[in-house]
């Protein structure tokens, strides 16, 4: 079992230095090794889940006195898995896709390198052997993005890209350097014990030690997830190679939600920094899904897709459900690397059939055919309110009725009411043939996706944290004061409500596709959405500032 | 407390460094630099030994203004050579803290010779690049990597380690520096660490990626890949080591 665990990580290593030995080989052979190495990892990954099947504890390995451990938990295990398949299928698309690049064996060295780093931070089994793992995928990231060495554009933002990781890397040191000072020890499962026996054991100017360091973890994990406004790198990355984008799209950018679950024993004493993340969270997921609804490029707006995804994966982690976060960055892994892979594929087909539905007139006019019908606009209202909430509800009291009471439930099965209302609401304002049969198979889609999810979840939760009072104590501290909440659920609920009502008095007016009488504060909204809120501007500024504080101190100490 | 001064002229401190970069500016050959950032701050220790006395309290944050300093006319630098001396210069000064903590003696020779190793390999690697191009100077030539990649390995690998970036020991170093400090200073020595960051990568991109604007030329030998290439894993190595972990 240790020696599954260091052979984990150790193996895309080996394939990075066998490569670089072999550089002058053909391609081909350079790709068929490197590919073979993938595989043989991935069945290690898969080997070492079923070894933890089977035997049900955690492993802690330490090759060495001071640091340099591995830590073998349900959290690593699957985390290891989804990281080995995702490289896998990275490794092989770019057997083909990077043929005619320059510099393919110098590409192969730096995935494999990072399939080595990513492991090696997924299994890190003490804060110095994270923080390397941690701090080598951010430099990996730069020279991946960086590969096609000629364009300006993508070492501008495989720039971009290191410099926010570095930022995001700090606090993470200082969280690290905070901890084994106040707990001496550096090894994860020694320094959990000692928190959950000593955790008010010191505070940092009147702060408890385990907010700062909480709230450190929670900075690093906001850099590394693109987290507004540290989230500008993100959309742009895709102008490094695809299998990269793919890759850092699918698991590079999920480290934010893997190190709040590694830290979880942290966030359990710290229920303001846990409120903060579903603050970051929200407003992410907000901005994200907004941005990428106005781009007119598709990598772009799976980018943006990306920033939005990893805003809801903090909005889970901020309501207390860790387990849900992770499963979610598996999913989201999953699907955008499917994505990502198969745009160029899209980007095809777009060249040939615009996708783009024709409008009312058009139909009517030039195809000659009727305009179909809709639901009664009252009927749909109280399906988009009913339907969700019931299949929520049931879903949850199935599951077992004891996560409906937590705050953090509630505030998911709100998160699912508005999204499912949402989904139906785009149903309704679809002109279709059946509108009875999409709005049934939307519902029975919903069904199905909820009640999967409610069950995967509960089971994910259950396997990652075996141990349910940990469970509970996170549910239990990322819980807000309950005059608060229902001010916020009614907030939003309002919302929707409004949203409705809009929609409802824009379609009676006929106004619902006019672009022509768009207000001044709509076109001031459209004009900060299209420069992306200024944030890029900003960075760019204080960039320049720093450069040209920097020449300035050059020419006047020039003799020193 | 002459004596400290001395040692200031050697673990440098604005503006008693502009001996060690006047010197480094003043020698031509890149051996001569490499030897003397190698040699120089391992005097200064030696120098703080002999002094044997406390280090006042204002030379730790005169060595973090140093080394703030020397970090941000790093990012301007476009002469290797230079840009070894100012990243010495920032890295080495960053030993008072530790020296002030009351590191002993092994500690503090190793720190500096953390530091000063890569630095002194970042100037040794200014002589390819000068013999080829007539100067070191980043931005004169871009795209290396296309023509001479062998050199562009070396030469971005070394300049991550002489960075202080993991696994070099420099990082453990650091961490080291970290501990000995207050709350202030120590998010002080982070910001200097990234901009070290920031200027590795400025370095990079001056020589390493781009457009190609030179005809091929011959690149750096096995034999001259393999001694770096070989001397940075012993530097690993003996990292690794050194702080207890992996090896």
């Amino acid at each position: 079992m240790d020696k599954l665990i260091i052979l984990l990580p150790a193996t895309p290593l080996l394939s990075a230095l066998l490569i670089t030995l072999l550089a002058d080989r053909a391609r081909h052979r350079i790709a068929r090794l490197s590919v073979g190495f993938s595989v043989l990892t991935f069945l290690l990954a898969a080997a070492s889940l079923a070894f933890y099947l089977t035997e049900g504890q955690p492993q802690w390995v330490a090759f060495a006195p001071g640091w340099g451990s591995l830590y073998l938990d349900p959290l690593t295990s699957v985390m290891s898995l989804m990281v080995a398949g995702i490289s896998l299928v990275v490794h092989v698309y770019s057997v083909r896709y990077m043929a005619e690049e320059p510099g393919y064996a110098r590409f192969y060295i730096l995935l494999d390198l990072m399939a080595t780093a990513i492991l090696l931070m997924v299994a890190a089994g003490d804060l110095v052997t994270l923080l390397v793992a941690w701090h080598l995928i951010g430099v990996l990231l730069y020279f991946l993005l960086g590969q096609d060495a000629a364009r300006p554009a993508a070492q501008r933002y495989a720039f971009w890209t290191f410099l926010t990781y570095r930022l995001g890397d700090l606090p993470l040191v200082l969280a690290a350097v905070l901890l084994y000072e106040t707990y001496g020890t550096a090894a994860l499962p020694t320094l959990f014990e000692r928190i959950a026996a000593a955790p008010d054991a010191l505070t940092v100017a009147g702060i408890p030690v385990l907010t700062v360091v909480a709230l450190l973890v929670a900075l690093a994990a906001f850099a590394r997830s693109a987290q507004f406004p540290l989230h500008t790198w993100l959309p742009y990355t895709m102008e490094g190679p695809t299998p990269v984008s793919a890759l850092m799209h699918a698991g590079i950018v999920n480290a934010g939600g893997f190190i709040i679950n590694r830290f979880a024993p942290v966030f359990v004493h710290a229920g303001g920094v846990l409120h903060l993340v579903f603050a970051v969270g929200l407003v992410t997921a907000i901005l994200g899904s907004i941005l990428m609804l106005t781009q007119n490029d598709i990598k772009k707006s799976l980018g943006y897709s990306t920033m939005g995804q990893m805003g809801f994966m903090f909005v889970e982690c901020g309501v207390g459900a860790f387990s849900l976060a992770i499963y979610h960055l598996i999913a989201h892994g999953l699907f955008k690397g499917t994505l990502f892979l198969g745009a160029g594929s899209v980007i095809g087909n777009a060249r040939k059939h615009d996708g783009v539905p024709h409008d009312d007139v058009y139909t009517f006019v030039v195809e000659r055919k009727p305009l179909a019908p809709r639901l009664p606009w009252v009927l749909a209202a109280v399906i988009t309110v009913v339907v969700p909430l019931l299949v929520l509800g049931a879903s949850r009291w199935l599951m077992g009725g004891d996560s409906v009471g937590e705050q953090g439930g509630i505030i998911l099965l709100f998160f699912g009411w508005v999204t499912g209302a949402q989904l139906l609401f785009a149903t309704y304002r679809l002109r279709v043939d059946s509108p009875w049969r999409m709005m049934v198979m939307i519902i029975l889609s919903l069904i199905i996706v909820v009640a999967g999810y409610t069950l995967i979840e509960h089971g994910f939760d259950l396997f990652l944290y075996p141990d349910r009072e940990l469970s509970e104590r996170i549910y239990a501290a990322a819980s807000i004061p309950l005059a608060t909440f229902e001010v916020l659920v009614m907030i939003l609920t309002a919302a929707i409500v409004v949203g409705w009502i809009a929609t409802y008095y824009a379609a009676a007016n006929g106004r619902a596709h006019r672009s022509s009488d768009a207000s001044p504060l709509r076109l001031a909204f459209y004009s900060l959405i299209s420069r992306e809120f200024y944030v890029a501007d900003v960075y760019a500024w204080l960039t320049q500032a720093t450069l040209g504080l920097s020449r300035r101190l050059n020419v006047w100490s020039r003799w020193v | 407390m002459t004596l400290l001064l001395i040692a200031s002229l050697f673990l440098p401190l604005f503006p008693l460094s502009i001996v060690l970069n006047g010197t480094l500016t003043t020698l031509r050959h890149p051996a001569a630099r490499g030897a003397v950032l190698l040699l120089w701050p391992q005097l200064g220790i030696g120098l703080l030994q002999i002094a044997q006395h406390a280090i006042p309290p204002y030379f730790v944050p005169w060595a973090l203004l140093t080394s703030g300093l020397y970090a941000l006319r790093l990012l301007t630098v476009r002469d290797m050579g230079r840009w070894a001396g100012f990243l010495a210069t920032s890295g080495l000064a960053l030993t008072w803290a530790l020296a002030a903590a009351g590191a002993d003696r092994v500690d503090l020779h190793l720190f500096a010779f953390w530091f000063s190793l890569p630095h002194a390999l970042m100037a040794l690697l200014a002589y390819p690049l000068t013999r080829r191009f007539g100067a070191a100077y980043a931005g004169l030539q871009g795209g290396l990597i296309g023509h001479l990649p062998r050199l562009s390995g070396v030469l971005a690998v070394t300049a991550l380690a002489a960075v202080a970036t993991p696994p070099f020991p420099g990082f453990f170093g650091l961490l080291h520096v970290l501990q000995v400090l207050d709350w202030a200073g120590a998010v002080a020595v982070l910001a200097i660490w990234l901009i070290w960051g920031w200027a590795a990568t400025k370095l990079m991109q001056g020589f390493i990626f781009g457009a190609e604007r030179m005809e091929s030329d011959a690149d750096i030998g096995r034999v001259s890949t393999l001694a770096f290439a070989g001397m940075l894993g012993v530097f690993i190595a003996a990292g690794l080591y050194s702080t207890g972990g992996g090896l």
